[in-house]
């Protein structure tokens, strides 16, 4: 009896999750689950404020998660498990592109739709936006460092792992573009992984200063290199003898802009990236999906004139970077 | 007499883990000369810090015949939380102050476990994961997710604090950094305890054999509370100490730390069983880690084979100790 109670319950229960499911979207409240590759650190916070804000403008069901520390399977599991709960549409930014293949292929299979950002090289996406093109925002930071250096001398890259697509794609850009424009520089050893940890970098970067003598700068990847170079830097007192030009966060790297330890940082507006994402999951969910295409206008900052790929036509770029220095550190709060 | 102290130096783990040791150091300035630069060695004490006292947390523990992988997590929260108390003072004062508020939040979570352990007679293992995982999210949920890179000015200072410091020639700067008196401050205090005090012989003996333990007359219950309170209170210690000599109070940092830990510790001569290890061994183990991973760059091993060397060289490692000690195990029967 009391078996069949239950049974009873947990299948009505069921139907009405089911009815009150399919009634939201009915309302035209869809549910899209941005998932970054780790949640917690300054970068992504500040995706999720972009997240946030704009499921307050739409009214969609609009939310960020993301695995507690930065792993390929645990990003894979998060989204089976949003898989399995039917959301209408997924927003990643993944951590390794080859891990997540066979699950966003699962999603797309189950007819969910799948926006990806930081990995031009996925297959498994309804449509891939980055915030511009990889190899340019590594040349414009190598710019800058070959400045700094008068052209001269050895550097170190880093990249948070290995197998992010992006980051090794900006350090590739970075490193034609000294090829090209600074023949006297070169690369004091080959790219160094840091797994986004401050720790690691000023570690890292330290024992580099102490085996390459002839190290004069570092193009930083991932946002804590240049916290982590700062201090090194700051540290063994060389400043305006060792340069350093990468990623960061004015939050995080701040202090070491400021007392000249670093020269500039780089970055995106997460913020606006997160709300990219979102508008263009909602356009298809809408059937609207042709506001993307070459030179359109998205209506966010950095992606007024979005450009497609020639080769792979769901590959869209903005042109959204900003350069922080000593001089306009001060404009920003995150 | 003199025959016999001969052989108790060549039984003992901690007269081998030195000559690997040496060997290594030998090894790795013969591929670089800069090994041997202060630089260098002043920057590998300086990364034993923060890991050697976790490791003298987790050691008490190990003794004992418990374990704790919760430390990183109640190291990260002690930081976290005192500074972001202090930012919200505006503190100004001595260092005293946050090294005390980071050690009793420590010590205070050190005791959650213990009275979990003792009341419900769960396995350790099971406990700390719990702990350290609820602690974690709690942090995030509740106190915030935000890297704090504006630390109170008493906690920069200390990161600054050097008692050696000299300008090269070149302009550059060699410092040992004074937190590595902490770490020898506290190992020296708990060999006297482990080695000269009943309180060490009891944990001992409840590490060995509990019921034994009993029958003597130890309070294991009381012994257990000490245990875990002392290694909360000295995660306290190491997470501010970590927190100031990074200069970034990240909630989501010394993810995965409690791993090189307790290889540290287990390499260092410490039985997982109880009963058995020493701070000298602790200490050694420690500087192996910290040895290993800090000098791949300098003999130029490519980011791709850092991990395999790391994984090689550890299992290597704690083979020989293990066959050794089960070597001279043999010896004491026969």
């Amino acid at each position: 009896m009391f078996r069949k109670v239950m049974a009873t319950s947990v299948l009505l229960m069921c139907s009405l999750l089911l009815i009150t499911g399919s009634a939201s979207t009915a309302e035209g409240n869809f549910r899209i689950a941005t998932v970054v590759k780790v949640d917690g650190i300054a970068w992504f916070d500040r995706m999720r404020v972009g997240v946030d804000e704009y499921a307050k403008e739409t009214g969609h069901d609009l939310w960020m998660v993301g695995p507690a520390k930065a792993d390929a399977a645990e990003q894979v599991q998060i989204i089976e498990d949003l898989i399995a709960q039917g959301v209408d549409a997924l927003c990643i930014v993944p951590f390794s592109v080859e891990a997540l293949e066979p699950v966003l292929k699962k999603a797309r299979d189950a007819g969910i739709i799948v926006i990806v950002h930081e990995a031009s090289t996925q297959q498994n996406a309804d449509l891939i936006i980055e915030a511009f093109d990889n190899h340019a925002y590594g040349a414009n930071i190598m710019k800058q460092l070959g400045e700094h250096m008068g052209g001269e001398g050895g550097y170190l890259c880093t990249v948070g792992s290995l197998t992010s697509k992006s980051q090794n794609e900006w350090i590739d850009g970075a490193i034609a573009y000294q090829k090209e424009h600074f023949p006297n520089m070169y690369e004091v050893a080959p790219r160094i992984e840091t797994y986004d940890d401050a720790t690691i970098d000023y570690q890292k970067i330290k024992e580099a200063l102490v085996a390459h003598k002839d190290l004069k700068g570092v193009c930083g990847g991932p946002m804590p290199t240049s916290a982590g170079a700062g201090l090194a830097i700051e540290e063994r007192g060389l400043q305006g003898k060792v340069f350093f030009v990468g990623t960061g966060l004015p939050s995080i790297a701040g202090q070491y802009l400021e007392n000249g330890a670093i020269q500039a940082i780089q970055f995106w507006d997460p913020a606006i990236a997160g709300k990219v994402m979102n508008k263009i999951a909602i356009a298809f969910l809408e059937g609207k999906q042709d506001i993307v295409k070459d030179q359109a206008d998205l209506g966010f900052p950095g992606f007024e004139s979005i450009r497609q790929d020639p080769e792979k036509k769901n590959l869209f770029y903005g042109a959204g970077w900003v350069v922080v220095t000593k001089e306009n550190v001060d404009e920003y709060n995150f | 007499m003199n025959t016999l102290s001969k052989n108790r130096l060549f039984q003992r783990n901690e007269f081998w883990l030195l000559c690997l040791l040496i060997v290594l150091s030998l090894t790795v300035g013969a591929v670089n000369g800069a090994f041997w630069s202060a630089n260098n060695l002043f920057s590998l004490f300086k990364s034993t810090i923060v890991t050697g006292i976790f490791a003298l947390g987790v050691f008490l523990v190990i003794v004992s015949g418990g374990i704790d992988i919760s430390f990183p997590a109640f190291a990260v929260f002690s930081f976290y939380i005192t500074v972001k108390f202090l930012l919200s003072i505006k503190y100004t004062g001595t260092i005293l102050l946050p090294f005390l508020m980071s050690m009793t939040f420590g010590a205070c979570l050190g005791l959650v476990n213990a009275l979990l352990l003792s009341s419900f007679q769960l396995a350790p293992l099971i406990v700390t994961l719990g702990t350290g995982s609820a602690v974690t999210g709690f942090l995030r949920a509740f106190v915030g997710t935000a890297t704090l890179s504006n630390l109170p000015q008493p906690l920069i200072d200390f990161s600054r604090w050097n008692i050696y410091k000299k300008t090269l020639a070149d302009g550059s700067i060699v410092s040992f950094s004074g937190a590595f008196l902490i770490l020898l401050v506290l190992a020296i205090l708990i060999h006297v305890m482990m080695k000269r005090t009943t309180l060490g012989r009891g944990i001992y003996a409840i590490g060995g054999d509990e019921v034994a333990a009993k029958r003597v007359g130890f309070n294991v219950k009381r012994l257990r509370l000490f245990v875990y309170s002392f290694t909360g209170a000295l995660a306290g210690i190491a997470g501010i100490i970590h927190c100031s000599l990074i200069r970034l109070a990240n909630p989501r940092d010394l993810e995965g730390a409690e791993m090189e830990v307790i290889a540290a510790v287990v390499l260092g001569g410490a039985s997982l069983t109880g009963g058995k290890g020493s701070v000298a061994g602790t200490l050694l183990g420690v500087a192996l880690i910290v040895l290993i991973k800090g000098s791949l760059i300098l003999v130029g091993v490519p980011s791709d084979w850092q991990k395999v060397v790391i994984g090689l060289v550890l299992i290597t490692a704690t083979g020989l100790t293990a066959w050794r000690s089960r070597r001279s195990d043999e010896g004491g029967r026969a």
